[in-house]
């Protein structure tokens, strides 16, 4: 038999579901034990929780890096592989070559963060993972591993808290 | 935060918010299907309107077809009239596209509630505007398949395009808007994706589950999901504006008059909004109604975006008049010919046309009573893009008919294959947005929900007064 077990919970309000968070750490479970599902974006602190560092911003910035290289490579490089003089003109304005810049250096960063995101979320994920579909519905899932010892506390802890549809949980293929 | 109190929610009917007060009743489940059921549920006029919309898209790629074959003669493009109704439907379709950023971008940087229903159709115009405004440089070119000369990438003779050219800055530019837009669009729509993933079978559920990317919803999602939007929303506003800066170039760095100026580029951005927020205005009240999605879309909500489309109109005016009085003022003998074929020569009807669509809805957008009734809503905003596919027509065609060599003055008259053409950008882009409505959630359930979370009313006295949490 495992030392740890898992269990998921559901809350109808997010008052009942940080008393519970709450009263689980108090328990001696800690806050990287327990995922909370919603389906709404519960401010920063609602819950309880802390909020894990993101790279996300490096990535961005990263991306911007690489496309204004990029940039200034396709305006300011590629005239000189195959110089045309026209009419006493420079062969690279800087205008021109400034906008170019821009655009890509831009169009990397949007790019960089969607990937970046996609990345940071570990996305996709279409494989079978503990979920309830009552999330959309409003309700609020707390899915949570526990030592095997701390089972009849833990329930009764979750039920104190109005928590429903508490048990092992299932694996919806996403 | 503390949740709304229910009990604080049930006001007189007579209050102002009463509508505000229809949501706030609704569970979860209910919003779910109440956005859902249009989804699903389609009757004969919606096939009736494809169909319709089907067949004047397939008429024009006809049309596109005879160019391709016949070549570029087949239009009304003449000396000195080499830009014609592409170009200026190109410019048009461009336009309508900065609603999306404009709504979804900067409104959600100032945490402006009332943009939460709106954001998703905005959006959407935005990536449909942007295709549609795509196809023209390929159909201009005429030769379309040469296209992949822009493509940056060199020749045998390691010859690159020249990206000191205006025709690559709005290749890379627009290409970039699309891309950022189209982005923007699905990365806000992942979570209602999952909902649908939640609530449907069959075809929509597969559909469903491969959009929604295996989302669960756990609370490290929903940080990076707001995070990344936090950059999109930055980030998109200065390609937003550069878009229809370069644009405006095309026409700005020739030495054509009337086009030869330093104010074209925020007089485009500026007519661009105008014109998208009418634009999104006038498709709101339509979805509104096709898809009985009055609990969403409320008179609040018109009432705000009326107010934006009356600034944008009154921003676009100044800009219009700063333009125009320097070109009177300075008297340059092909301005002053250009003036005068406006307000008394053969561009006079077009001229006229130009002025009272854009200037009369200022006008009645001033009351609370045209921007809440949609049915005054959908005509003023009608109105105002007429006024600026005029605008445009004017700005391309008309001034192109004189320049600097009196022996080369013309004329333009479009022929049958541009005007198909151009509807069926027009059929396109509705068949798109129509496909669209039925597909994919067109209000943000994800962002709703949100908005009623952080958002309770609150006794003042005799009133009922919304809140909202000023929380991320």
């Amino acid at each position: 038999m495992s030392d740890t077990l898992t269990l998921m919970a559901l809350f109808h309000g997010g008052t009942d579901t940080a008393e519970a968070i709450d009263a689980l750490h108090a328990l001696g479970i800690p806050d990287e034990k327990m995922v909370v599902i919603t389906g709404v974006p519960y401010p920063e602190g609602a819950l309880g929780r802390h909020r894990e560092w993101l790279t996300l911003p490096y990535i961005v910035l990263a991306g911007a890096a690489g496309g204004l290289l990029f940039g200034l490579f396709l305006s300011a490089i590629t005239p000189h592989l195959y110089r045309l003089d026209v009419g006493g003109h420079p062969p690279v304005g800087f205008p021109p070559t400034a906008i170019i810049i821009f655009v890509f250096t831009m169009m990397a960063t949007i790019v960089s963060t969607f990937l970046g995101v996609l990345w940071e979320m570990n996305f996709p994920r279409f494989g079978p993972a503990p979920y309830h579909r009552l999330v959309t519905d409003g309700h609020l899932a707390v899915l949570l591993e526990y030592p095997a010892e701390l089972e009849a506390s833990v329930r009764q802890t979750l039920e104190a808290r109005h928590a429903h549809h508490v048990g092992e949980p299932e694996r919806v293929a996403l | 935060m503390s949740e709304p109190d229910r009990s604080t929610l049930h006001a007189p009917r007579s209050t102002p918010f009463d509508e505000r007060l229809l949501l706030a009743e609704r569970t979860d489940q209910e919003i779910n299907q109440a956005v859902l059921q249009p989804m699903i549920q389609t009757g004969r006029g919606f096939w009736a309107l494809v169909t319709v919309l089907g067949a004047i898209v397939a008429w024009g790629l006809y049309a596109w077809g005879y160019l391709v074959y016949w070549g570029i003669g087949v239009t009304g493009k003449n000396r000195p009239v080499y830009w014609t109704l592409f170009i200026t439907t190109f410019v048009f379709w461009v336009g309508i596209s900065h609603a999306g950023t404009m709504i979804s971008a900067v409104l959600r940087i100032f945490k402006a509630d009332w943009r939460r229903p709106i954001t998703r159709g905005a959006e959407a115009m935005t990536a449909f505007a942007l295709m549609m405004a795509g196809l023209y440089p390929l159909i201009h070119l005429g030769r379309v398949w040469k296209f992949y000369w822009m493509i940056p990438y060199p020749n045998n003779r390691l010859m690159w395009p020249n990206f000191q050219s205006p025709l690559m800055w709005d290749l890379v530019a627009i290409f970039t808007y699309l891309i950022g837009s189209t982005l923007y669009l699905y990365l806000a729509l992942i979570p209602d994706m999952a909902m649908a993933r939640d609530h449907t079978a069959g075809w929509r559920y597969r559909l469903y589950r491969a959009l929604a990317l295996g989302w669960r919803g756990t609370e490290a999602e929903w940080h990076k999901l707001h995070r990344a939007l936090g950059i999109f929303s930055v980030a998109i506003i200065p390609i937003f504006l550069s878009v229809h800066s370069i644009v405006s170039w095309d026409f700005a760095v020739t030495i054509q008059p009337r086009w030869h100026s330093t104010i074209f580029a925020p007089y485009f951005v500026i007519g661009a909004v105008y014109s998208g927020l009418a634009a999104l205005a006038s498709i709101l009240v339509i979805v509104r109604r096709g898809m009985r999605l009055q609990e969403f879309l409320r008179a609040e909500h018109f009432d705000a975006l009326g107010k934006l489309v009356l600034v944008a109109g009154m921003a676009w005016t100044y800009f219009w008049f700063s333009g125009f009085i320097v070109e009177w003022y300075g008297n340059e003998p092909v301005v002053r010919e250009l003036i005068r074929q406006e307000v008394a020569g053969n561009l006079a009807p077009l001229f006229y046309l130009q002025m009272s669509a854009n200037l009369t809805p200022i006008g009645l957008l001033v009351f609370k009573r045209v921007r809440t009734t949609p049915a005054l809503l959908l005509a003023a905003t009608l109105l105002v893009n007429v006024g600026m596919y005029t605008e445009r027509a004017l700005i391309v065609i008309g001034s192109l008919q004189r320049n600097h060599l009196p022996f080369n003055w013309g004329l333009y008259r479009p022929t049958w294959v541009e005007v198909s053409i151009v509807a069926m950008t027009f059929a396109g882009f509705t068949l798109l947005y129509t496909l669209f409505s039925r597909i994919i959630p067109f209000v943000p359930v994800w962002e709703i929900k949100e908005g009623r979370l952080r958002y309770t009313l609150r006794r003042i006295g005799r009133l009922l007064v919304p809140t909202a949490a000023e929380i991320e």
